[in-house]
């Protein structure tokens, strides 16, 4: 999907981030250009999580020095609304359940808050229903799910492809799937995956935070970072996660130690 | 339950402290007034700042009314029928070991609690308090070199009014309430600890409190030290000879925590509880609490409550210092009469303070056990957080297991959880044990462990064992 | 001045009646108001209370002719659908005599009231409730119905006041066994009024009631709300009740499930904002086995409100093999605004399982996060998460989405 008229979307420079002063992004250097899939991998606490939190804006989280950019306009200034707005899109590890809250109307105030932002007309509740049954398909997803509270009493699978399903609604430029693969059985890790490839364009980008590889049979990345404390330390293609699949982290923490020597 | 009178057969098991140590004992009349302080004061050689602190508190108890809010239901106490001070006849404080009289001695020695100098544990510095007086404190000299001081409270009257003048009765105002009251006008004696500045106490200290006399009320006094960036875990004992009649034991402890430090405390009672009809054990009306003075200062509660004819205590913390943590662990086992009403208060006043409670009460017989406990979050705790976990187990369907919560909040930033549930040992549960061999008997004695288990981890080294065995051998019986 | 020199005034200032039974009662409030203690903060039940704010319910005047008007207050009085036997009660007329009732629908005579009223008080512990007493005082009238059979209309109660007076209601409601009753208590209050409802409910074997109580204040509204239901076996009972804008609420449901072998569903909403203290002092007790509770008391306090909830469930020894689970869930929202809540739980029998729970914080903010990620901004994520909270209450009223769906916009 690269191509030579991609253009650069995300630019992360020596990003540091903490948690109740505890810094757990030590200097994160990332670029991601449009038409790209990257992989991030790592293990768990390797700062991966909290990655995709920072770029998406989340409170508790305090960046202490750094730069994120996406089109060059400054991230780190915006709310977590006007992020996802300009179209930045995060698939949550483990979704919150707001119950009394309908998923139709929460998705439908979502997706108007981008087509807003898009110039695109807003749409009544009729006109929603209609974009969301077609939608649906995109992750074979039940009907029934759109009349209950947001992601309440959903199951792992459901709850991911509800994220999908708001992708698929907020047609994001960018996507941060964190560890979207976790607890799938291979089934609905192919329903998932089918979707993030047939959301995925030359003008949008997509970055995937997983432990395993699996997820990348799937979906095939350009590129493949592997974190360690906070940082990404080894940056390869496809062939990194076979690799660290076969290898281990050990292996890749082996390497780091060798180099601080 | 299969079986139910087998396990209310297993829960009672004969109370192995209950013997009597023959002493002569100094004691002196019945009853309470103006005069009797002024002898406790007298025979104690107290400085005069200490009879008025008494006397002031005398008069605050005249005016004050015994409570019954916790419904408690127990005969009105007689106190001009109590004796305020006991002690063992040649009660001139012992400058060594060898002059303590040796039934003393084997009287501690028999209760697990060995103060010779052969035997005592090598980690672990006592204060035996018999009836009135302190006995003896094992490792003075050894604590003096880190600049510790750990010694009786009469002691401490003297040899440190400052620090005693300063801190006596700050927490625990001497009008808190009708049982408070009481202990500050005639408190015999019970323990001092100060931890300097800086200093981690190299050993766990613990105090032993005993009841020998039977008309004897136990009135001891305890109050801890820390220091900034100090830290000291403390564990007292409780034990009393089997009477038929009840004894009182109104305790008052305070801690105060400055700057960083820690003071961790925890109890292991087992006062004589009555008989299976429920005569005679001891009325344990105790008001424990710790002030968080300074910033990240932090207290922890722990106790394991096993004996006592009625407890009625609440060990709390006053988190007044930002970001001070204050913790409770309990468990509560109550058996054929006993009442057991005992929880916590965690006051949090300060900005990020931080507090947790984990209780679980198992109450079997006819016994009641209540949780009673009150979290406040003040207006100006931004940031504070408590968790609260009670869980109560039954055993037996004449038993009582009762939760109050009392929770407030001023504070929207502050985040206050409450969880609670009861439950009885299940036949699914019984049967998996059961069916790998293990027998009935342990299989209830694992369960209980096992459903106290977040509290032992609390609890000392040393002593997490020993409660174990405790509440193991309160179940412990006669199935076979 | 102190309720010990106001109430017998007051006591004074009701007018006799020539109704024997309404004396009866009268006589017996009057005495449980000289035994009882007038509430004061000393006392665990009001400790939290503002008590000069029930001053309000001994020293308005009693109604005079003026009508209630309705429709002004809320449209939704406008048009009441086939389905909706609706019942304005005040305490003057008895609408029972201008009403034709439908099948299934019966007036109690008053030997039959007399026979039954009381009971139901009296086995819920509500005779040492100081508001019952206050009720029994100032009774004028009882409103008695039985319902029976399965294709009853919905029954819609209405209890409003006008500015500056005092109301007193008392309903009796006698549902036979085997029926199907759905049943809403719309309670509205308006500038200065105050109200002392006291209802009973005995719902037969095999019954099923949907009970719904909204209660709308309004400009320094005060409201008293005692229920007291009974449950025989296999029966379910269900509570639905709301509670905002009063500057001062307290709702005192009792249910006893009299031989167990019952269901008991009570869920609770208490919205209070300016000066409001609204509360809810539940008591269950389980007087046999196999009896289930599942509750539910939500509260969120704005401004310089104050919400309490105080949850007592009783498990004696009978009471094998119940299961209840009560959860207490507080929104603070403001700076200025209280919170209390306090579960109660006494148990006796062993096999039983019961939790509880209570949490009290501000909305939480993983969900406005989730939000705002996808777009939401956080005024409008605020208010939608609010929404859902009170939904996931309001939802289960009877007839909530063709009649009650107005107060998602209200709340």
């Amino acid at each position: 999907m690269l191509s030579q008229d991609s253009n650069l979307m995300l630019e992360i420079n020596d990003l540091h981030a903490s948690i109740e002063d505890k810094e757990i992004l030590t200097g994160v250097n990332l670029e991601v250009r449009s038409g790209e899939i990257h992989a991030v991998m790592g293990r768990n606490g390797s700062g991966k999580s909290t990655l995709s939190k920072v770029i998406a804006g989340h409170p508790a989280y305090v960046v202490t020095s750094g730069t994120v950019k996406f089109n060059g306009e400054n991230l780190l200034e915006m709310e977590p609304e006007e992020r996802a707005r300009i179209g930045i899109f995060l698939g949550f590890q483990y979704p919150v359940e707001i119950p009394g809250v309908s998923n139709l109307e929460f998705l439908r105030v979502a997706t108007n808050s981008r087509r807003k932002e898009l110039g695109k007309e807003e749409l009544d509740t009729f006109e929603f229903e209609e974009l969301v049954k077609e939608r649906l398909s995109v992750v074979q997803m039940n009907p029934a799910f759109l009349d209950r509270s947001v992601n309440e009493g959903f199951s792992g699978g459901e709850k991911k492809r509800n994220e999908i399903l708001q992708m698929a609604l907020l047609e994001p430029s960018i996507s941060i799937l964190d560890e979207t693969d976790s607890g799938l059985d291979i089934d609905a890790l192919r329903i998932v995956a089918s979707g993030v490839n047939q959301l995925s364009t030359r003008t949008t980008a997509t970055i995937l935070i997983t432990h395993y590889q699996r997820l990348l049979n799937e979906i095939t990345p350009d590129f493949v970072h592997v974190m360690a404390e906070g940082a990404i330390v080894k940056t390869g293609g496809q062939e990194l996660a076979i690799e660290l699949e076969n290898r281990g982290y050990e292996w890749i923490e082996e390497n780091i130690k060798k180099i601080n020597l | 339950m299969s079986n139910p009178n087998t396990v209310e057969k297993i829960v009672s098991k004969p109370y192995k402290y209950g013997f009597v140590t023959d002493i002569e004992t100094e004691k002196i009349n019945k009853g309470i007034n103006r005069d009797t302080i002024k002898l406790i004061s007298a025979k104690k050689n107290e400085p005069e700042f200490l009879l008025k602190f008494r006397l002031r508190a005398y008069d605050e108890w005249l005016k004050m009314k015994e409570p019954n809010w916790a419904k408690l239901g127990y005969p009105p106490i007689n106190y001009q029928d109590i004796i305020y001070y006991a002690a063992p006849k040649k009660d001139k404080k012992k400058e060594s070991l060898e002059e303590v009289d040796p039934k003393l001695l084997e009287t501690f020695e028999k209760l697990g609690i060995p103060i010779s100098e052969q035997k005592r544990l090598t980690n672990v510095a006592v204060d035996a308090v018999f009836d009135s007086v302190s006995i003896a404190t094992t490792y003075k000299e050894k604590l003096a070199e880190h600049g510790v001081i750990f010694c009786s409270i009469s002691e401490a009257v003297n040899e440190y009014p400052e620090i005693i003048k300063k801190y006596l009765g700050t927490v625990v105002p001497i009008n808190d309430n009708f049982f408070a009251a009481l202990n500050s006008a005639v408190f015999s004696d019970g323990s001092f600890v100060y931890i300097p500045k800086g200093v981690e106490c190299p050993m766990e200290l613990s105090s032993y409190f005993r009841i020998n006399s039977g008309d004897t009320g136990q009135f001891e006094r305890t109050l801890i030290i820390a220091e900034e960036k100090s830290s000291v875990s403390y564990l007292e004992g409780c034990t009393a000879p089997m009477f038929d009649t009840n004894t009182l034991h109104a305790a008052v402890v305070e801690l105060i925590a400055l700057d960083h430090s820690s003071i961790k405390y925890s109890t292991v009672q087992n006062w004589y509880s009555g008989n299976e009809q429920g005569v005679g054990g001891i009325y344990n009306f105790v008001t424990k609490r710790g002030q968080c003075r300074g910033k990240k200062s932090k207290i922890s509660w722990s106790q394991v409550e096993t004996g006592s004819a009625i407890t009625w205590k609440y060990p709390s913390c006053i988190l007044q210092g930002e970001e001070s943590v204050g913790e409770f662990y309990s468990v509560a086992l109550t058996n054929n009469f006993q009442k057991a009403d005992t929880g916590t208060k965690m006051i949090h006043i300060g900005a990020k303070t931080r507090s947790t409670i984990v209780s679980k009460g198992i109450s079997a017989g006819q016994s009641s056990n209540s949780y009673r406990g009150l979290v406040h979050m003040g207006p100006q705790a931004v940031g504070a957080r408590n968790y609260s976990q009670c869980d109560s187990m039954l055993i037996g369907d004449q038993a009582a297991a009762n939760t109050y919560p009392y929770i407030h909040s001023q504070q929207p930033q502050a985040n206050i959880e409450h969880e609670a549930s009861t439950c009885r040992i299940s036949e699914d549960q019984l049967f998996y044990l059961q069916s790998r061999g293990i027998d009935f008997e342990e299989a209830i004695s694992m369960m209980v462990s096992g459903f106290c288990q977040d509290v032992f981890n609390q609890l000392p080294m040393e002593f997490a064992s020993e409660a174990d065995k405790l509440l193991a051998l309160k179940l412990e019986g006669s199935v076979g | 001045m102190s309720f010990k020199d106001c109430v017998p005034q007051w006591l004074n200032s009701i007018k006799e009646t020539n109704n024997l039974y309404v004396e009866k009662i009268r006589q017996k409030g009057r005495s449980n108001l000289n035994l009882l203690d007038h509430p004061n903060t000393k006392n665990e039940n009001w400790r939290l209370s503002n008590i000069k704010r029930l001053e309000n319910f001994i020293n308005l005047p009693f109604p005079d002719q003026a009508k209630f008007d309705y429709q002004n207050k809320y449209p939704i009085f406008k048009n009441i659908p086939k389905n909706i036997l609706q019942i304005k009660i005040d305490s003057l007329d008895n609408p029972l005599e201008s009403l034709v009732l439908p099948e299934g629908v019966r007036a109690l005579n008053n030997e039959e009231i007399e026979c039954y009223l009381g009971h139901t008080i009296d086995r819920c512990n509500s005779n040492n409730l100081w508001p019952v007493a206050i009720n029994e005082a100032s009774t004028n009238q009882v409103i008695g119905l039985e319902v029976k059979g399965n294709n009853l209309p919905t029954i819609e109660l209405v209890l409003a006041a006008n500015a500056n007076t005092f109301h007193s209601t008392r309903v009796l409601i006698k549902v036979r066994e085997k029926t199907t009753l759905n049943l809403n208590e719309v309670i509205i209050g308006s500038s200065k009024s105050s109200q002392s409802n006291l209802m009973e409910i005995i719902v037969g074997e095999e019954a099923n009631v949907h009970h719904g109580i909204i209660a709308l204040g309004g400009g320094n509204a005060h409201l008293l709300t005692n229920l007291a239901v009974e449950q025989k076996e296999q029966s379910n009972y269900s509570l639905i009740a709301l509670q905002k804008g009063w500057l001062f609420s307290r709702f005192e449901p009792h249910i006893i499930q009299l031989r167990g072998n019952a269901k008991t569903n009570l869920k609770g909403l208490q919205i209070s904002t300016g000066d409001d203290e609204l509360s809810t002092h539940s008591y269950v007790r389980f007087d046999g086995p196999n009896g289930e509770l599942d509750q539910l008391n939500k509260a969120a306090a704005n401004d310089n409100s104050h919400s309490i909830f105080n949850g007592a469930i009783q498990v004696p020894k009978v009471a094998q093999k119940t299961q209840a689970a009560q959860l207490s869930r507080n929104l603070i929202l403001s700076k200025r605004a209280k919170i209390d809540t306090k579960p109660e739980l006494e148990i006796i029998a062993d096999d039983v399982r019961c939790t509880h729970g209570a949490t009290i914080s501000q909305l939480q903010e993983e969900e406005l996060f989730y939000l705002r990620s996808r777009g939401i901004n956080s005024k409008q994520a605020y208010s939608l998460l609010l929404e859902g909270y009170y939904k996931e209450i309001i939802s289960m009223l009877p007839l909530y989405s063709e009649r009650w769906s107005f107060l998602n916009n209200l709340l």
